[in-house]
């Protein structure tokens, strides 16, 4: 009878741990004891990382020998859901990485301000804007993130334009398409939508040839004028450029990641709108197409008057959670992160432009050597400053004004609202 | 009386019946053996309890909390509001409208089918296995794989245009995507409905199939009025199954071929619920639009067993 007792006991326990557990997440990922810290990502289980999380945790460990660091690496497309389980419960990871912008501002209120901790590291590091809201900083940057236009120049050469000359104004771009359709038979963009993300590469990748200086800037600031013509340009150019058979076929139901660049470098169309660290970009370009073929050029200007730059934010940072028991251990951690011989190594072995602009990058060919002589010059981008649920909306809206099943005042209108509210 | 009931209520009752009033002042049994049954059920009960209607409910009421900065604070039926203000969510309701009436013809394609091979057509162990294949496919791969088969460059379109016909683009057309992402799911799902109706015709009678024959039954009046009633159980147990297999397990498909697009005109609850969650940090919000998943849910499962009922019945 006893025995039977404690196995009914083993059962209930058990069905006990297996309910919480597929609700919330593994034990050990949770808030570390004291001398134990916890770090959640989605990156620290690639290979690319394997250096970099080595050189960061040596770095902790000459600081703080006593501490152990435990990194949890998540599953992407369920980071944000399980951190939101985390976070709702108020017990979760100390140290968190973070996309920037709508990711990391929609969740400011569980993180813990880093402006006292980082400030030894603000000029070394770019990209800050992306981890801050309303002046406090929330994570230190790793990476940087924008939206350079890349091209083929196989493509170029055939068609008879110079592949060191690339389009300079709108009407010169259209011409070329022309060229390359008719020379190389390739549409002029590659283009996918399926996410939602064609919109916002868009809109970062040719807003600065499209707003002016002082539009650009005041939508940074968060005074944007949906009323405003440029700001309409955007949305009625992604039509038309659709409409006008310049993208690759289907865009709503190719996904951006990865089969929109995939159609790029497979050289289905001659030019695509990409990413400067990790995928879809130099990175992966180089080795398909050929580093000296990848191109990358400057927004062709649309509006007259405006200075064309290369896009671009801090890409993914960490940050701190609120609920860590030892806020200066965790954002110790969080410089280790951010240090230059940790960013070195990721750089080098993930592709990617690291936040610390002392940082060269090795071997990224021309591409990377373009798009990091355009950083000092770069402005953040576009869509990065809206909050996630507008992003959600505007990809929305840009499916339909792709199908034809909205104007563009309408679609606008809508974005505006979400901004607004 | 159903065959669950427990033998305890079978055996109480007569002893309930001979010694009514002395029962209930002056137990004839000692309490240990009367309180034995409920201490029995207790386990059961109170995982029921504890790990399903207790969410269930604190989940229902952190529906009429707020997110974000009013985080813990009630907000009434603010979340029921918005929701129903949300054009997406309300595509999302009328798509689980859409896969009501699509309904009939999830559960028309695995009865027919299993009908074929009750009937012994040639090939029908071939097609049996065949038939049960997709169900156990995971539905990311299926999704990918229709991916693949239904893109504009695709497979599928290049037979249309082999035709001669103009190439359509399966998913990534507003008004067609919903079908395509439908299409798939009975596809890669029918084989469980099939299984439940073979099974469901080795209960049926093989003497009224032959008295129906012998007094001159055409094979539509065989099915209408010996096959169907005589399956009237699975029907409908198959009705209610793939209705509810269509509103919750189709997460799967979407999210790998049309992530709710284009336009929000894939959505439905549950996908709703999860980009809520996961992706806006709302979670107030979906959990109230998990409430109303419920309701409906609820409702329409009712509301069949109902129908269903009225109309499998042979007068």
């Amino acid at each position: 009878m006893k025995q039977r007792a404690l196995w009914l006991a083993v059962l209930i326990g058990s069905l006990a741990l297996t309910g919480c557990g597929s609700a919330s997440s593994r034990k050990s990922s949770t808030s570390g004891s004291a001398g134990k810290l916890v770090v959640w990502d989605w990156k620290s289980s690639d290979k690319t990382a394997t250096n970099y999380v080595a050189k960061a945790k040596a770095d902790f460990a000459k600081k703080h020998p006593g501490t152990t660091v435990e990194f949890v690496a998540q599953p992407f497309d369920q980071y944000y859901t399980l951190l939101g389980a985390a976070i709702q419960s108020g017990k979760g990871p100390d140290v968190i990485l973070f996309n920037g912008g709508g990711q990391l501002r929609d969740r400011a209120d569980s993180l813990l301000p880093l402006d006292e901790y980082v400030a030894p590291d603000k000029s070394r590091l770019a990209g800050w804007d992306a981890f801050s809201k309303e002046g406090k900083i929330y994570a230190a940057p790793i990476t940087l993130q924008g939206h350079p236009i890349y091209y083929n120049k196989t493509f170029y050469s055939k068609a008879g334009l110079d592949p060191a000359k690339p389009p300079a104004t709108w009407d010169a771009m259209i011409s070329a398409c022309a060229a390359l359709k008719k020379a190389a038979g390739v549409p002029c963009f590659a283009q996918g939508n399926k996410e939602g993300y064609g919109i916002q590469f868009w809109m970062s990748g040719m807003g600065s040839s499209i707003l002016t200086p002082d539009e650009y800037d005041q939508w940074i600031a968060g005074q944007r004028d949906w009323t405003s013509p440029n700001v309409k340009k955007i949305f009625s150019l992604w039509k038309e450029v659709n409409d006008k058979g310049l993208n690759t076929t289907g865009p709503n139901s190719t996904a951006m990641f990865m089969d929109m660049y995939t159609k790029f470098e497979a050289g289905k169309a001659a030019n695509v709108i990409g990413l400067m660290s990790d995928v879809g970009g130099w990175h992966e370009m180089n080795p398909i197409l050929g580093a000296e073929n990848l191109g990358v050029m400057l927004p062709p200007v649309v509006t007259a008057g405006t200075t064309p730059s290369l896009a671009y934010d801090g890409g993914v940072g960490y940050g701190v959670a609120k609920w860590t028991k030892d806020p200066a251990l965790a954002a110790d951690m969080v410089r280790s992160l951010t240090s230059k011989d940790a960013l070195t190594a990721y750089s080098a072995d993930a592709g990617a432009i690291a936040a610390d602009t002392t940082v060269t990058v090795t071997g990224g060919g021309p591409a990377a050597a373009a798009i990091t002589a355009e950083i000092k010059d770069g402005k953040p981008a576009l869509h990065v400053a809206l909050s996630a649920k507008t992003q959600e909306v505007m990809g929305r809206v840009s499916q339909q004004l792709l199908a034809g099943k909205i104007t563009v005042d309408d679609g606008v209108k809508q974005i505006a609202a979400s901004d607004k509210g | 009386m159903p065959n669950g009931d427990s033998p305890l209520l079978v055996r109480s009752a007569p002893a309930g019946r001979t010694d009514e009033a002395p029962a209930a002042r002056a137990p004839g049994r000692p309490l240990g053996e009367r309180l034995a049954p409920f201490v029995l059920i207790a386990p059961a009960l109170l995982i029921i309890l504890i790990f399903r209607l207790w969410p269930l409910l604190l989940g229902v009421n952190f529906s009429f909390t707020g997110d974000g900065e009013q985080n813990g604070a009630q907000v009434g039926l603010g979340n029921y509001a918005e929701l129903f203000d949300d054009p997406v969510f309300r595509i999302a309701l009328r798509n689980v409208g859409l896969l009501v009436l699509l309904l009939p013809i999830a559960v028309a394609i695995p009865g027919l089918l299993a009908t074929f091979i009750f009937l012994k057509v040639p090939g029908n162990r071939f097609f049996r296995s065949v038939y049960f294949f997709p169900a156990v496919l995971s539905p990311v791969i299926i999704g990918a794989i229709f991916n693949l088969l239904l893109s504009v460059d695709g497979p599928l379109n290049a037979v249309l245009g082999f035709v001669g016909l103009d190439p359509v683009d399966w998913l990534g057309d507003s008004s067609v995507a919903i079908f395509s992402v439908v299409g798939v799911h009975i596809w890669a799902t029918f084989g469980m409905g099939l299984v439940v109706f073979l099974s469901g015709f080795a209960t049926l009678d093989p003497t009224l199939l032959d008295a129906a024959r012998v007094d001159g039954a055409s094979t539509p009046q065989v099915i209408r009025h010996v096959i169907v009633p005589g399956l009237s159980r699975t029907i409908q147990f198959v009705f209610v199954t793939t209705m509810i297999g269509m509103l919750t397990s189709m997460f799967g498909l979407l999210f790998v071929m049309t992530g709710g697009g284009p336009g929000g005109s894939t959505y439905l609850p549950e996908f709703y619920i999860w980009i809520q969650q996961g992706q806006m940090n709302r979670p107030a919000l979906a959990s109230a639009a998990s409430t109303v998943l419920f309701l409906v849910m609820l409702v329409v499962g009712l509301a069949q067993i109902a129908i269903l009922r009225r109309g499998l019945k042979e007068e």
